[in-house]
């Protein structure tokens, strides 16, 4: 089976053919920001040295987020529109939990961090459990010294991965009992992606293209006060 | 000097061309990655400092109120990203310009109207407030068109604080 890999949730564009389970062929870009002008060109590319087709994908698979705003628009949609155009599945897997399976086989807690801008970073906890990874707790944004010194409180032994970790070097140097998995786990892995969503597709865990969205994490429900803010210029 | 007087600096623009000056003069100071938000009523002069700030930056496009189009960008010797929030209703459609990744660390961005989404711009900015004068109180109800308006600069995160006496300045040379 063969599943088309795309995630865009950090400054990397990151595409890959998966087959049975395994990544095939990968393209990772990381010119940063250039999402919407590379993305596309980089599957034609992809598919085109693989000498794999269109039609005959089975299945495409997605980074959901949280991450970069643009990024994620730009991968969510594409995945989407790829999806209803082939008639195939659409998987979207979060992609903290890309950043963190390939250290599953940790016997310690793994946090996954991204670097969210403004100062604040996107973070799960996730626990080793026989055959992979269990998050424990919420998918969540705050400021990186938050984080630090929940992590502190619970004074366990962690095991960090993600950009937002060198982003905010200072703030997590403090950390005691934590080690940095480094550059290599920076972003979200596509051979995560491609074996998580095979499994989805496997299992015919797929949702509807019209209801994937991407995790922002920051939504704002709340209205201008707009008689305030003129009051305020007067 | 007060601390409060050391975050912020104020001067009279006596004119639009003043207040273009003192935009010229905060433009040419501007590094990529800096965020400035301008308030200030309508006709306060908020996009006449813009236009100063476009100049010092050397942009050599004119700059145009963006508020129909939400933002507009102008390439000079930083790239300028132009904002405006007046259209908006909610919060999360000035989320939705996806400015962290539409200007981000190699732009200036300009906000006007930054006070409507105070919560989500970030710690670190320069404040424009743009204030008419309040009407003349000796009553004999003449009307004068008055161009005078107080210009105040706050400087918002550590970063402008340890830059607010270049601005500071450049300012009172200027006007």
């Amino acid at each position: 089976m063969l599943l088309l890999a795309i995630d865009t949730a950090t400054p990397f564009v990151s595409v890959a053919l998966g087959d049975a389970g395994a990544v095939r062929c990968e393209v990772r870009l990381g010119t940063g920001r250039r999402h919407a002008e590379q993305l596309a060109p980089a599957i034609r590319y992809l598919c085109g040295e693989c000498g794999v087709g269109l039609d005959q994908l089975a299945a495409v698979a997605v980074g959901t987020g949280p991450g970069l705003f643009t990024g994620l628009r730009v991968g969510v949609t594409t995945a989407k529109v790829m999806a209803q155009a082939l008639r195939i599945p659409v998987v979207g897997i979060p992609s903290l939990d890309l950043v963190a399976w390939p250290l599953r086989s940790s016997r310690r807690m793994v946090v996954a961090v991204l670097d969210a801008r403004r100062r604040e970073v996107f973070h799960a906890r996730y626990r080793p459990v026989p055959g992979g990874l269990q998050r424990d707790g919420d998918y969540t944004v705050g400021s990186p010294a938050d984080l630090v010194g929940d992590l502190e409180a619970a004074g366990e032994d962690v095991l960090l991965a993600g950009d937002g970790v060198a982003a905010h070097a200072e703030a997590f140097a403090r950390l005691e009992h934590a080690e940095h998995a480094g550059a290599e786990f920076a972003a979200p892995s596509a051979a995560a992606l491609v074996e998580l969503a095979t499994r989805r597709v496997e299992l015919e865990e797929f949702e509807p293209p019209w209801e994937l969205a991407p995790m922002y994490l920051r939504a704002s429900d709340a209205e201008i006060d707009w008689e305030r803010v003129r009051a305020g210029a007067r | 000097m007060t601390a409060g007087a050391a975050r912020e600096v104020v001067v009279t623009s006596r004119s639009p061309a003043d207040t273009r000056a003192a935009g010229r003069a905060v433009g040419a100071l501007l590094e990529p990655g800096d965020v400035v938000v301008l308030d200030g009523q309508l006709g306060a002069g908020k996009t006449v400092f813009a236009k100063g700030v476009a100049d010092g930056l050397g942009v050599e496009e004119t700059v145009v109120s963006p508020t129909f189009t939400l933002a507009r960008e102008y390439l000079g010797r930083v790239r300028l990203v132009h904002v405006d929030v007046y259209r908006l209703d909610r919060v999360q459609e000035f989320l939705d310009l996806g400015l962290e990744d539409l200007a981000g660390d190699d732009a200036v961005t300009l906000v006007e109207w930054g006070e409507a989404v105070a919560a989500e711009l970030p710690v670190e900015h320069l404040e424009v407030r743009l204030a008419l004068p309040p009407p003349a109180s000796d009553g004999d109800g003449a009307f004068e068109p008055d161009e005078e308006r107080e210009l105040t600069v706050r400087f918002q995160g550590p970063r402008w604080l340890r830059r607010a006496e270049a601005v500071r300045e450049t300012l009172t040379g200027a006007v």
